[in-house]
């Protein structure tokens, strides 16, 4: 090599081969990095040290990466982690942030796509049931992060005339997400927590679950599917009038009674679910 | 000696971290300040910043980020940019600090603290952006030295050259990593009281120390655990040097208690009374 690499030639290298998920000869030797510096240049590139290659250097940096990849995405899906265990996990973090890398200051939003990534991933065990096992755990964490928004008042909820409630448009707080999903992934994760380890099975189960922040702290509430589809059109902004009417309307053994889903919305808005209600 | 900005000697910190919010919160323990992770805190509304805040009106608070990339080859993100002034200004933060080096590049981001050759070109880059973004947040960056496990051929000066200057033309001022010279004079075999010997005493605002992982071949700057003695004895060495700074000591791995780390972090206090025979500020109104 005659001359040493301008800077951001050496940023691409050193990136490239940082990121490639072979040993760091495999990395040191693909397409992607050797486009930047040739294997046979990396020695007048990085020089050793007594007691490491030019190589072992440069994969001291490589190592640490998918590590720091896994940290971050345990942190988000414990629930999905458990369930495939460790190593793979780690197999699916690894070719997770080959296909999606991070690409923001923050880690915060690396595992954004992490659930779709799942859901068409090949070789994961019972797929479906960790696709929506990530679906919930990925509402959790967006609820988690979303900006404060004040819940509705009690006092703002007996303000409004009786006859107003039918055309009232209610719009959820920021920090709120409605999961429906065809696995018991919530009853999983509550699972997490039991000391004899019992897990229930990853077995076909509609299951449909709200997720909401109060007072800082981010709760799970399981719903039947009534409640659901009620609780669905009112956050998309169908009045309640019409949204009670759909309700009652639907049929087979998911038609709730008229006083269930007075119950459901008086827990809704002590839950602080709604932020907002616009009366005509 | 103080800084050239007359920035505060804040006195003994430690990084706020997550599992130690409860009991900051509920027994509001006798700590100078708090140094937080600025990007933990650029795109969260929940607790986290809520925690924050509350802290921020209790302690004096100083940003330090791992996401700048002052040296890298992508262009600034002031997106970013405006995130972090808009939380120094929530915060109050006496200054916001983050590392020599860069992050990642064509627009992706390794999450790690990735070295710089220290050549001409790089100081002429890095002072550049350096100036942009102290323009920007309206207050001088103070830059962090990096631990490093690899070095640049194309480097024409050594890495305590390049920060003495980079400050100089910069103006910036310096986090002094006491606990990274360590483990980079391992790993590059360099004397590491040769490089704090080397730092503008008046450009370093804070200090750094903590523990490392020896892998017998190479040191990681792991952040964990006690710090060597070595590394309280280049404190000392600085201190007479640059006069008492604000000290923080990091501990990102196996956190113990909040209690331990505060304990580690009072071993500083030693060593400044040694040098100026006062007491360090105790955290007071604001």
């Amino acid at each position: 090599m005659t001359s040493q690499p301008p800077l951001d030639r050496l940023q691409r290298w050193m990136q490239a081969a940082i990121v490639h998920p072979g040993d760091i000869e495999t990395a040191l030797g693909s397409p992607t990095v050797r486009k930047e510096i040739a294997r046979a240049d990396v020695d007048a590139v990085i020089l050793p040290s007594p007691t490491l290659t030019s190589a072992q250097r440069v994969e001291v940096y490589q190592s640490m990466y998918l590590l720091r990849m896994e940290e971050a995405l345990a942190t988000d899906y414990p629930g999905l982690q458990h369930f495939l265990g460790d190593e793979e996990f780690f197999a699916l973090v690894r070719d997770y942030v080959q296909i999606h890398p991070s690409k923001s200051y923050s880690l915060n939003r690396l595992g954004d796509r992490f659930p779709d990534f799942v859901a068409v991933a090949p070789d994961v065990r019972r797929r479906d049931f960790c696709a929506d096992l990530a679906r919930l755990e990925l509402a959790l964490a967006l609820v988690f992060d979303a900006p404060e928004t004040k819940a509705l008042d009690a006092s703002v909820i007996e303000s409004i005339a009786p006859e107003a409630w039918e055309t009232a448009v209610l719009a959820p707080v920021a920090a709120f997400r409605l999961v429906a999903l065809r696995y018991p992934a919530s009853a999983y994760l509550d699972s997490l927590n039991d000391p004899e380890h019992r897990h229930p099975e990853a077995r076909r189960k509609d299951t449909y679950v709200a997720c909401y922040r109060r007072d800082y702290g981010v709760y799970r509430h399981d719903l039947t599917r009534a409640a659901h589809d009620l609780l669905a059109d009112l956050v998309r902004g169908t009045t309640l009038g019409a949204a009670v009417a759909a309700a009652l309307k639907r049929g087979g053994r998911h038609r709730p009674k008229q006083d269930d889903l007075f119950k459901w919305f008086r827990q809704w808005i002590a839950g602080g679910v709604f932020a907002s209600v616009e009366t005509a | 000696m103080s800084n050239r900005w007359n920035l505060p000697d804040l006195g003994i910190g430690i990084g706020l971290r997550t599992v130690h919010f409860p009991h900051v919160l509920s027994q509001k323990p006798r700590i100078d300040w708090f140094e937080v992770l600025s990007e933990n805190f650029m795109d969260t509304g929940g607790r986290p910043l809520w925690v924050l805040d509350q802290i921020a009106e209790r302690y004096p608070v100083v940003l330090h980020g791992v996401s700048l990339s002052i040296g890298g080859s992508d262009p600034l993100d002031f997106e970013y940019l405006k995130k972090l002034s808009a939380l120094a200004a929530r915060t109050r933060a006496h200054w916001v600090s983050d590392h020599l080096c860069w992050t990642g590049i064509m627009g992706r981001n390794v999450h790690d603290l990735l070295p710089m050759p220290y050549s001409e070109e790089a100081l002429r880059h890095t002072t550049e952006r350096v100036r942009v973004v102290s323009d920007f947040l309206e207050r001088p960056l103070v830059l962090e030295n990096p631990s490093s496990y690899v070095e640049f051929a194309a480097s024409t000066m050594p890495e305590w050259e390049f920060l003495a200057r980079l400050a100089a033309d910069a103006d910036c001022g310096l986090l002094l990593d006491v606990n990274n010279v360590y483990v980079s004079a391992f790993n590059h075999r360099f004397d590491a009281s040769t490089y704090v010997d080397a730092i503008p005493a008046d450009r370093v605002v804070q200090y750094h120390l903590a523990g490392h992982t020896h892998k017998g071949t190479h040191i990681i700057d792991t952040h964990t655990g006690e710090a060597v003695p070595a590394v309280w004895e280049l404190y000392a060495r600085s201190i007479a040097r640059t006069g008492s700074a604000a000290t923080l000591y990091e501990w990102d791995e196996d956190i113990p208690e909040f209690d331990v780390v505060l304990a580690e972090a009072q071993k500083a206090a030693a060593y400044r009374a040694q040098l100026t025979g006062d007491e360090p500020l105790l955290a007071a109104a604001r």
